[in-house]
């Protein structure tokens, strides 16, 4: 029928548009990291191709980009383990067993994580600074994992919950305590959920700036999102080459990240949003 | 939430017989850890900075208790009345229209195609990058001298000559809410798709059968089973812009001249002037706004769904 | 039970382990000091000559800690590391108009007893007025000016001798009379021609314009509690400001909405005006191979309404100790060599930027590179500072947008520094007292 060709062009055309949307100003930053001259879309200024701002961001000491995405790597990573492991026992907890007050639970912790970052982070900069934390891996962790906690509860919970209790029931009779069920029988099962959980930890965790910016002072602790932000100037004179090729190379591993896992992502997402 | 959470425990719980009161403890035991951290840091630090925005908190002077004294000034202070009337207009503006792109991507998305998985993945991307490296792309694409988006101006015969985007209060603006809508439109499909997917099948073939075209279709069909989703990511989306600080600060840096300064901005930019009592009463008064507003909508949605 | 026993073990021990990993970035104590300057390639690769001969000479090692350009974001970051008393750095730059925040926040080492000893040299060296005014703090040294800046007019002297005009404008309403005539004339052939280019974007440098227009008879000031900025004199030069761009067309028409200092520069250096109003730096790129006003710039004290009331305001740029730094005997060497006339020379000679050293201008080699600095020494030893008071930025914030939208034509001069007035006296109230 006429109509359904049509319909198919469109969803063609649909699904063409959305690509272009979603991937253009990632095309157009990683041509600028590879032009020699950031305004080779004015007439007469020609593409020319190098590598040097690479070179540049990964070899010059004083941008110290290797250091950020190694702190961004380690902090995202510690936040997202610590975040499945304390996560893991309480989603437990709440899907197992009948513990009075327990949606209500969730529904504070669901609400702790709307809270705006700038009203917590003076409180976690003076005490930080109290404590000599600022610009440690300490000073960022800590306050992400508090904060991907929620979402991570969760995503865990609606996995957790779609595990059948008779597996418990099993362990249950053979002795098992609840830690060893959870590790034992859970786990395995729940595998999946539990690495989406983790990876959107990850995610989160890798992008946070605000708490990044006012906690850490230099390349000891500070990350990717904040160093990419003051690269050599926020206004004015912007070198654009070099902050475009720091900028691919953040994106590029995300990029190889979302495209091999995104059923996971998107599961998780949708978990943590939709309940069932 | 728009419709109240399915008790988690109910299908797993097996009858009461099945725990001991020590299994109870343990249980909240087990919730103990969580709860710690989420105390720890996070409700002690929003309590702390609320008890920081009653003081005279600021590195030039003595400490001293004020009261209600900056909330005073703060409603007497023009640069908070523009930074909430930023805040709140761009969170008016950006919602709904990523709302709205957010439905039409999961709309496509949800047809069965063999690129599925990679359109997919080409979606999340944007979602997936930090704000940051967001916000420095698109303060290149609107670039006044040789930015993409006046070079699309240019060819597309938009404009005679190359707009500056990020020197007018309006370009600005424009510019946050597009920066802000590429990388969030993602998140708003992914969920609004998983609610499409949890329509029933039937309900479609029944109005096929009833002959009503795409716009009854949708209407009579998608969009009522769809609005609890669509109140959750309204809920997300609105908190997430109300709190809007990454892509302001790269972006715009909140000029020009305040003018796209949000209530985040506004509040850590006292804490640089060394004032932290102040800039805790901004970021105490942004919380408000932003619980006052998550209530709100949990009862709408109470209420919508009561009315269903 | 053992499995828990091993969890929670396993869970002490990467707690323990998070300080201990953290302090990788932690360096040998006392050898080494952190010294925090601009990102700008230029005067990044001068810094790293320089410390390497500063190391070379005395063994202390120094760590460049590479800031953003932009001075707000230099000051975020020194912000973090002092109000939570990090060690590092241990020397830092600091922009004039938040020294005084920092000074009051008693964030800075003391400065006086090195230099009491003479281990510092002679402090008369330095140019006194700014000595006093904006590095001394309640009676204390507490900051070195490595470079100085203050307002000037570059004019071109061709353009002058072609139009018959005998030499650079005295006052402001000769500026006017100058700029309309050349404009009139040079519009024949350049459309885009505009005499008089000055920053008016909404932005610190707006308030250092305005303060120049303004002259001696103007300016703001807060004594004893009380703002004062709303006055004749200061009406006078807004409206003159305002009057520049829309009545009398001779300043482009968006000197309020973009012209900051490297477009007023550019604009200028196009040779498209006749007049400029920036600061020194300026000078070397106008005269480098290339540009098109090379060779036919001139530099003059900016002018005010009445004969010798124009005043330049301060700006530059100054060093500080950091009161936390762990290594105070090696900053302290350190910044007295940032002081050494030796050092400040290369900042003449190689960088092209105004010592804050008086004795530097009257070097035959410096004034055979840079002969405009004869002129710029007594700009700089006459230049104004703007108010020094710890909350100067949130001032100045409110007066660029008040002065802003007088400028836009919306609002009248009077009415605008009327609001500005007000809103300024809310801050001062709320930041007086004890």
């Amino acid at each position: 029928m006429r109509d359904e060709a049509q319909v198919r062009l469109l969803y063609r055309a649909g699904a063409l548009g959305i690509a272009i949307f979603s991937l253009g100003p990632i095309l157009y930053m990683a041509l600028t990291a590879a032009s020699a001259r950031p305004d080779f879309l004015s007439p007469g200024a020609g593409f020319t191709v190098t590598a040097a701002h690479f070179v540049s961001v990964l070899r010059t000491p004083s941008l110290h980009f290797p250091e950020y995405l190694r702190n961004s790597l380690i902090v995202s990573g510690l936040s997202a383990a610590f975040c499945v492991g304390i996560a893991s026992p309480a989603a437990y907890a709440i899907t197992r067993l009948p513990l009075p007050g327990r949606i209500s639970f969730l529904l504070c912790i669901l609400a702790v994580s709307m809270f705006p970052p700038v009203s917590m982070v003076s409180y976690l900069f003076q005490v930080m600074g109290k404590l000599g934390w600022i610009n440690t891996y300490p000073a960022l962790v800590l306050p992400y994992i508090a904060w991907i906690l929620p979402l991570s509860l969760w995503i865990l919970t609606s996995y957790f919950a779609q595990v059948p209790a008779d597996l418990d029931r099993a362990a249950l009779i053979d002795g098992c305590s609840r830690l060893a069920i959870l590790r034992k029988v859970v786990f395995p099962v729940a595998a999946p959920g539990i690495f989406s959980t983790a990876l959107l930890a990850f995610i989160f965790a890798f992008n946070e700036f605000l708490f990044a910016l006012m906690l850490t002072t230099d390349h000891a602790a500070r990350t990717v999102p904040v160093g990419i932000a003051l690269f050599e100037g926020l206004h004015g004179e912007i070198p654009w080459g070099v902050v475009m090729a720091a900028s691919v190379l953040t994106t590029v591993p995300v990029v190889l990240l979302t495209l091999v896992f995104q059923r996971r992502i998107i599961q998780g997402l949708t978990r943590g949003a939709v309940k069932g | 939430m728009g419709n109240r959470p399915e008790d988690p425990g109910a299908r797993q719980s097996a009858t009461p017989g099945d725990h001991t009161p020590g299994e109870l403890a343990r249980g909240y035991a087990f919730l103990a850890p969580l709860s710690a951290f989420v105390a720890v840091f996070v409700i002690v630090p929003v309590i702390g900075t609320f008890a920081d925005s009653l003081m005279r908190d600021v590195t030039f002077l003595p400490k001293r208790f004020l009261g209600l004294a900056n909330y005073r000034a703060l409603l007497s202070d023009p640069g908070f009345w523009q930074a909430m009337r930023f805040t709140c207009l761009f969170t008016l503006v950006s919602v709904p229209l990523e709302l709205f792109l957010g439905l039409a991507f999961a709309l496509l998305l949800a047809r069965p195609s063999p690129a599925r998985g990679l359109l997919r993945a080409c979606v999340l991307v944007p979602w997936a990058l930090p704000a940051a490296v967001s916000g420095r792309v698109f303060q290149l694409v609107y670039n006044y001298h040789y930015g993409l988006a006046n070079y699309l101006a240019g060819i597309f015969g938009l404009s005679d000559h190359p707009v500056n985007w990020l020197g007018t209060p309006i370009g600005a603006f424009a510019s946050l809410v597009t920066a802000d809508a590429w990388k969030t439109t993602p998140f708003v499909a992914i969920i609004l798709l998983a609610g499409l997917s949890g329509i029933p099948e039937d309900l479609y073939l029944q109005a096929q059968i009833d002959r009503a075209g795409f716009a009854r279709r949708f209407t009579r069909v998608t969009l009522p089973l769809l609005s609890p989703v669509i109140v959750v990511a309204l809920l997300f989306r609105t908190i997430d812009a109300l709190r809007v600080f990454d892509l302001v600060f790269v972006l715009t840096g909140g000029g020009p001249g305040g003018s796209t300064t949000s209530l985040s901005l506004y509040g850590y930019q006292y804490f640089l002037g060394g004032d932290f009592g102040y800039g805790s009463a901004v970021s105490v008064a942004l919380f408000l706004v932003a619980f006052g507003l998550s209530v709100l909508y949990v009862r709408i949605g109470r209420f919508a769904r009561e009315l269903a | 039970m053992k499995v828990r026993i091993a969890l929670l073990a396993l869970l002490a021990l990467l707690a323990a382990w998070l300080p201990i990993a953290t302090l990788g970035g932690g360096r040998a104590e006392g050898k080494t000091i952190t010294f925090a300057v601009g990102g700008a390639s230029a005067e990044f690769d001068f810094w790293e000559r320089l410390v390497r001969d500063f190391t070379a000479e005395t063994g202390i090692g120094v760590e460049l800690l590479r800031q953003p350009t932009d001075t707000g974001l230099r000051r975020q970051g020194l912000v973090v590391a002092l109000k939570s008393r990090k060690s590092d750095p241990d020397v830092f730059l600091m922009d004039v108009a938040w020294l005084a925040q920092f000074a009051a926040s008693r964030w800075l080492a003391p400065l006086d007893p090195h230099f009491a000893a003479g281990g510092c040299g002679d402090r008369k060296a330095f140019f006194p007025r700014i000595m006093e005014l904006a590095d001394t703090y309640e009676g204390n040294l507490v900051a070195l000016p490595v470079y100085v800046d203050g307002g000037v007019l570059y004019y071109r002297s061709d353009l002058l001798k072609k139009y018959g005009i005998g030499g650079p404008p005295r006052t402001l309403e000769e500026l006017l009379r100058y700029a309309k005539r050349v404009q009139q004339g040079e519009r024949r052939e350049k459309p885009g021609f505009f005499a008089f280019v000055w920053q008016g974007a909404q932005y610190e440098g707006l308030v250092c314009d305005f303060l120049e227009f303004a002259g001696k008879d103007g300016g703001f000031t807060v004594r004893e509690g009380s703002v004062s900025v709303d006055t004749p004199a200061n009406r006078k030069a807004l409206g003159f400001m305002r009057d520049l761009i829309h009545r009398y067309g001779v300043s482009p028409p968006n000197t309020y909405t973009g012209m900051k200092e490297e477009e007023v520069r550019l604009f200028f250096q196009s040779g498209n005006a006749l007049f400029e109003r920036n600061w020194p730096y300026a000078w070397p790129l106008h005269e480098a191979q290339g540009s098109p006003v090379r060779g036919v710039t001139a530099i003059a004290p900016v002018p005010s309404f009445a004969p010798g009331s124009g005043v330049s305001t301060l700006g530059g740029w100054h060093a500080g100790i950091s009161r936390y730094s762990d290594a105070k005997p090696e900053s302290v060497r350190f910044l007295c060599f940032l002081g050494s006339y030796a050092a400040q020379k290369r900042l003449a000679v190689g960088l092209g930027w105004s010592p804050g050293r008086m004795d530097v201008y009257d070097d035959p080699e410096v004034l055979a590179r840079l002969p405009h600095f004869r002129k710029l020494r007594t700009v700089f030893v006459n230049a104004r500072p703007r108010p020094i008071l710890p909350y100067y930025t949130q001032l100045s914030g409110i007066l660029q947008k008040h002065l802003n939208a007088a400028l836009s034509g919306n609002v009248p001069p009077g009415k605008a520094l009327a609001a500005a007035q007000k809103e300024m006296q809310a801050v001062v109230t709320r930041y007086q007292g004890k």
